[in-house]
């Protein structure tokens, strides 16, 4: 049998395969979480991961297009996608080789909840998230959940739990702002920079707030002008992948939080995703001469 | 030329009764003595016995004689023998010439003595007008490279590298992939003794790296190779590794950081290697490889590495340059992969494999560990069939026979039953069981002592199955005579052996031909099946065509010794029949011509822009191609000079030309051909007066409008078989495309078509020579003399304008 390539693709997902002889690769793309930013594009080494911008004319979104030639299952775009939405498999198992090689670096997820502070009945955080990724529970004593908080004899003995499905949480911090009780602290992943030059903006375009995934960062203001709001925006740079005018969006990552890693594929990764400013300041910080030799000889 | 007056000894040998009883010698004495400048002759009974060669060097001595012509049997038998006893005598072996009277006269005309006779005079005048017009020639010494390039690191290289490396040569083996081996590091057991094929190899592959006398360049292209026998430039691209071999250890550390995998082709891509990785453990060189295909520069390797710093991103493709006397193409075959998906459902159903891929299957150190196990469900298969011929012996996909499939399939039928006895059933669908030499025979009977069951008739399909994708094998078996289906879990594909990937580069580079099947041609099947057409370049192993181990570990040795006789010597002589071109004719100098450059089947013109034409002499073959090809007539092939020929031919045709075929006959088909009529004995008419060049190549369209002009009833220019018989290449290609133009001007000026023939005649074909010269005197009969006049009273004024420039120029000289 000789080794296959396969691609398969319906509206929720896209999978593509290699399949040999004693071993099985697959890559499977989750429609429902991607939201067709500019990140995995822009890290894959191998230029396999594509965004496919509608034709001229055609009335349809931008989408991801996977190449099954290329694609080698390195795993760096799934360790990348700050949604989760991207799933590598060897053999059935989920697994991310460049992570566990310490190749690249895992995204840092840093969200704290203190649910002693939270009282019965509240569900702020869980209506607020954009991606639906919170749960709230009433729970007993024993940690079983209440339906019917209002039937429940002795109320002082319920408990919250919160939890958050993180792997797929990009980390907007609405949550934490719109927290009533300051029971949520996060820091987010990605810092940087946004801003929108109206004035570019084509009359009554709308493209990047309607594919903006956080309703808070970008927003039409009164006036009808797009403003970005820098506490929200996760930097994805999703807008800047429909806005229609270059340059009316300018978006900067200057840092990004990572586990510790030394590997000259992040920095590659990193020079691509940052601006020079940021990643230097990485850099420096880090104090990795090889690696920094490295990335200055490929910027020469 | 000698400039003194030629003085010519003819000695017409009777061979006992093989010519004299046949041919009136006495005759035929007497009527050389009245040819131009003959100063003696004599006849004898054995010309090439001890007494006859005695008469001719003392002939030479008390008569004087500058020139010697020889009347006996063909050249091809004993001009060696001659040319020796004229040089004992002090005469310039070349200025010796032969008739030959016996394979193209007594032996094929026996009942027509007065005809033979008349021939014979003929065929000793021929020799005469040429004898007058031979020159002295030095054998060329050419200096020797006492190093050989052994191209391609297979079991066939392997062992010529290492049989001149302890001959004492420096030995180069260049390798195309990261580590030598060939296919023979991939597969399992061997047959028929089924002992480890990687543990026979290993220690071999071990002994080439570690001999001072080998310098392995792996992972290299081969980019160009010019130069000649003991004398080639070879050019070489190492590609880079990445790592630096000196520094690498071979310790793998590197490896297991690595986080990138991809498919292996040294493991048909069943199993993976990493980016940084060697393709097998037993790799020789031991130098890991990045690939940066995949590598994503994360640089764990160079952490890994540490202190040894044996990685080198920077590294850069590196040519190097070889010089060495010989070569030995040793670059194998590859298999062919039913890509198609429409043979027997290959690429289409998960458990139909290629053998190759069983190999790594049931190799302890495969991908499954040894397990012989389905793509489909990971599990073993309690039912095989191994169908033979997949590709091979198909008019459709590959005609001949892959010669080692019916034995492997025996071993892997084998193989199963040793592994998994009862548990599995074997079924070998073969068309016949090709088991020859020593040992296979044995096996084969094994085979079927082990209740591997054989079915005899070719596969017409594969089905699958799609809920079990277990496999129908459909087959009409010739022993039932009907058709026949099996039902199995694993179907196995013998699938032939091809020509290895980039043949035809190495074929273009080297100058060597292919055979129609596209593997490398050898110069004789039987006598040369080592050599090429270019002299100083060998062939090994199954890059001539299919071999098993056995025999490409032999041909290895053989090339070995065949390149040897090269690199022990000093200097290699070549036989001064090489062209030369005369600076002051050459039109090079004032236009763009280098028509000689372009026609010259090995490249050994060099036309430089502004500058005569030049001939690299070591590289000459001396086909006389280009002396045919110049239109300026300033190239001249030494022995076979324009004015030498254009004698032959005037003295063929003095008498009754309209009576005479004049032919060109190539030397070593047609000619050969020629004279195996004569040996065996088939008789035809005594009416061609041939003459003998190099190759086909040779002949000049002024030689044919010659012949035509001096009145010829046919000419006849026979060559090798298209397309790849010629010995020179393709010195009949540009005959053909010459004489083409020719006879159409030749018909369009009235001449009838029948007179001017072409046609191919190898050295075995003296049947279809005697025929072809049958039928040509019977159309020259039917066609009768009388049109034959008249149509060369037209034709002569036109030949007459179109030779006077080259008439001019002959005459002159
Ligand atoms: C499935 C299978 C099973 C077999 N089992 C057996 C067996 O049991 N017993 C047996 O006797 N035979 C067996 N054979 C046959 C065996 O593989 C061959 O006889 C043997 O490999 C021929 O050796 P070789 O050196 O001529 O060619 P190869 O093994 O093909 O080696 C050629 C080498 O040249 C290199 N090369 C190619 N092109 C170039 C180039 N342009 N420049 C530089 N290098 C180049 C290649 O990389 C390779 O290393 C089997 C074959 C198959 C397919
Ligand atoms: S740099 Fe390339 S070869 Fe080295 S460990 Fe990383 S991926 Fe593998
Ligand atoms: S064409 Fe033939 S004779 Fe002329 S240079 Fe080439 S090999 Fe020699």
């Amino acid at each position: 049998m000789p080794m296959k390539l396969q691609k398969f693709e319906t509206d929720e997902q896209l999978k593509i395969e290699r399949i040999m002889y004693a071993r099985r690769y697959s890559l499977t793309l989750d429609k429902r979480r991607c939201v067709v930013c500019e990140l995995c594009e822009a890290v894959c080494p191998r230029e396999a991961i594509r965004v496919v911008k509608p034709e001229d004319g055609e009335q349809a979104p931008p989408r991801l297009e996977i190449d099954v030639e290329l694609c080698q299952y390195c795993g760096i775009c799934n360790a990348v996608c700050p949604f989760g939405a991207l799933e590598l498999k060897i053999n059935g198992e989920k697994t991310i080789p460049v992570v566990k090689f310490e190749s690249f670096p895992r995204l840092i997820r840093d969200i704290k909840i203190d649910a002693e502070k939270c009282p019965v009945g509240c569900t702020v955080c869980m209506d607020t998230c954009p991606l639906k990724l919170i749960t709230v529970k009433v729970v007993d004593e024993e940690g079983r959940p209440v339906e019917n908080v209002d039937l429940y004899p002795e109320k002082e003995r319920l408990k919250v739990t919160v939890e958050i499905e993180k792997e797929y949480c990009p980390v907007c911090r609405l949550c934490e702002y719109k927290c009533p009780y300051d029971a949520i602290h996060t820091q987010k992943i990605i810092y940087g920079h946004i801003s929108v030059k109206n004035e570019l903006c084509p009359e009554g375009c709308r493209e990047c707030v309607e594919a903006c995934p956080i309703p808070e960062a970008l927003q039409i203001s009164e006036d009808g002008r797009v403003v970005a709001n820098d506490l929200f925006c996760v930097y994805c740079g999703a807008c800047r992948i429909v806005c229609p005018v270059e340059g009316a969006i300018s978006l900067e990552r200057t840092v990004i939080r990572h586990t510790p890693v030394h590997s000259g594929a992040w920095n590659k990764a990193l020079e691509k995703l940052t601006s020079t400013k940021g990643m230097a300041k990485e850099l420096r910080s880090r104090a990795l001469i090889k690696v920094k030799e490295s990335v200055e000889r490929r910027l020469a | 030329m000698s400039g003194e007056e030629p003085r010519i000894g003819v000695f017409v040998c009777h061979c006992g009764l093989n010519i004299a009883g046949v041919i009136d010698v006495e005759e035929v004495t007497e009527y050389a003595k009245t040819l131009p400048n003959v100063v003696y002759a004599v006849h004898n009974r054995y010309t090439c016995s001890d007494p006859g060669q005695d008469e001719i060097r003392k002939a030479i001595k008390e008569h004087n004689l500058n020139r010697v012509v020889v009347a006996a049997c063909s050249p091809r038998l004993h001009e060696p023998t001659f040319r020796r006893c004229v040089a004992e005598a002090g005469l310039n072996p070349y200025l010796f010439e032969m008739a030959n009277i016996r394979e193209f006269s007594s032996w094929c005309h026996p009942s027509t003595p007065r005809e033979a006779t008349e021939k014979a005079k003929d065929l000793v005048r021929m020799a005469v007008a040429k004898a007058r017009l031979l020159a002295p020639l030095k054998p060329l010494k050419v200096p020797v490279t006492r190093r050989a390039l052994v191209l391609g690191g297979g079991i066939a290289g392997i062992n010529a590298a290492l049989d001149l490396a302890e001959m004492g040569f420096k030995v180069y083996l260049v390798e195309k992939k990261e580590s030598i081996g060939g296919h023979m590091a991939q597969l399992d057991k061997t047959f028929p003794t089924l002992d480890c094929s990687i543990c026979i190899e290993g220690p071999r592959m071990v002994d080439v790296a570690r001999h001072p006398n080998i310098e392995i360049i792996s992972y290299a292209d081969l980019l160009s190779v010019e130069g000649y026998v003991g004398n080639f430039k070879v050019k070489v691209r190492k590609n880079p590794r990445y790592v630096i071999a000196e520094n690498c250890t071979g310790c793998g550390e590197c490896r297991d950081v690595c986080p990138i995998e991809f498919p292996n082709e040294w493991d048909m891509n069943m199993g993976v290697r990493r980016a940084i990785d060697i393709p097998f453990a037993q790799a020789v060189p031991l130098i890991y490889t990045i690939n940066r295909d995949h590598c994503i520069e994360c640089y764990k390797c160079v952490d890994a590495c540490g202190a040894r710093q044996a990685i080198d991103f920077s590294q850069e493709p590196e040519e190097v340059e070889l010089e060495v006397g010989a070569i030995i193409v040793a670059t194998g075959y590859d298999i062919y992969i039913p890509e198609e998906g429409n043979l027997y459902g290959y690429g289409r159903y998960s458990n139909v494999i290629t053998a190759l891929e069983f190999e790594r299957l049931i190799l302890a150190a495969g991908p499954t560990g040894g397990h012989v196990i389905r793509a489909s469900d990971g599990k073993r298969p309690k039912s095989v069939a191994l169908i033979q011929c997949v590709g091979s012996r198909d008019i459709n996909k590959y005609e001949y026979c892959s010669g080692f499939c019916c034995m492997y399939t025996l071993k892997h039928a084998i193989q199963l039953k040793e592994h998994y006895g009862r548990e599995v059933e074997v079924y070998v669908f073969y068309m016949d069981m090709r088991s020859n030499f020593k040992g296979y025979e044995e096996f084969y009977r094994r085979a079927r002592e082990m209740g591997v069951t054989f079915i005899r008739g070719r596969v017409s399909s594969v089905i699958e199955d799609p809920e079990t994708k277990n496999l129908i094998v459909r087959v009409e078996d010739i022993a039932l005579g009907e058709p026949v289906e099996v039902e199995v879990e694993l179907v196995v594909l013998a699938t032939a052996a091809i020509p290895s990937k980039g043949s035809d580069e190495i074929s273009r580079i080297l100058n060597i031909s292919r055979g129609a099947d596209g593997f490398f041609m050898e110069s004789h099947p039987k006598l040369k099946p080592i050599d090429t057409p270019v002299d100083g370049i060998f062939l090994a192993g199954a890059c001539q065509g299919p071999k098993d181990i056995p025999y490409s570990v032999s041909q290895g040795c053989g090339a070995a010794a065949r390149a040897a006789t090269i690199l022990s010597k000093e200097e290699w002589e070549i036989e001064p029949i090489i062209a030369v071109v005369d600076p002051t004719k050459c039109r090079n100098v004032k236009v763009k011509c280098g028509i000689c450059a372009t026609k010259c089947p090995y490249g050994a013109i060099k036309a430089p822009q502004g500058q005569p034409a030049q001939v690299i002499t070591a590289m000459c073959h001396g086909c006389g191609t280009c002396a045919a090809e110049c239109p300026a007539d300033a190239i001249t092939q030494m022995h076979f000079t324009d004015a030498q020929i254009f004698a032959q031919i005037r003295a063929a045709l003095e008498e009754n030309p309209e009576d005479k075929i004049l032919g060109f006959l190539c030397n070593w088909c047609s000619y050969a051909g020629a004279d195996l009529a004569g040996t065996s004995r088939f008789e035809y008419p005594p009416t061609l007066r041939p003459i003998r060049v190099m190759c086909s190549g040779r002949v000049d369209r002024d030689f044919v409008l010659e012949a035509f002009r001096l009145g010829a009833g046919m000419v006849l220019v026979a060559a090798c078989h298209l397309p790849y018989d010629c010995h020179y290449i393709s010195g009949n290609w540009r005959m053909k495309e010459r004489m083409e133009v020719l006879a159409r001007m030749l018909t369009k000026l009235g001449l009838s078509p029948e007179r001017f023939r072409v046609d191919y005649i190898s050295a075995a074909e003296g049947v279809k020579f005697a025929e072809l010269i049958t039928e040509m005197t019977r159309k020259l009969k039917e066609l009768g003399r009388e049109r034959i006049v008249a149509e060369n009273q037209k034709l002569k004024p036109v030949l007459e304008r179109m030779l006077s420039r080259k008439r001019r120029a002959k005459t002159g000289s």
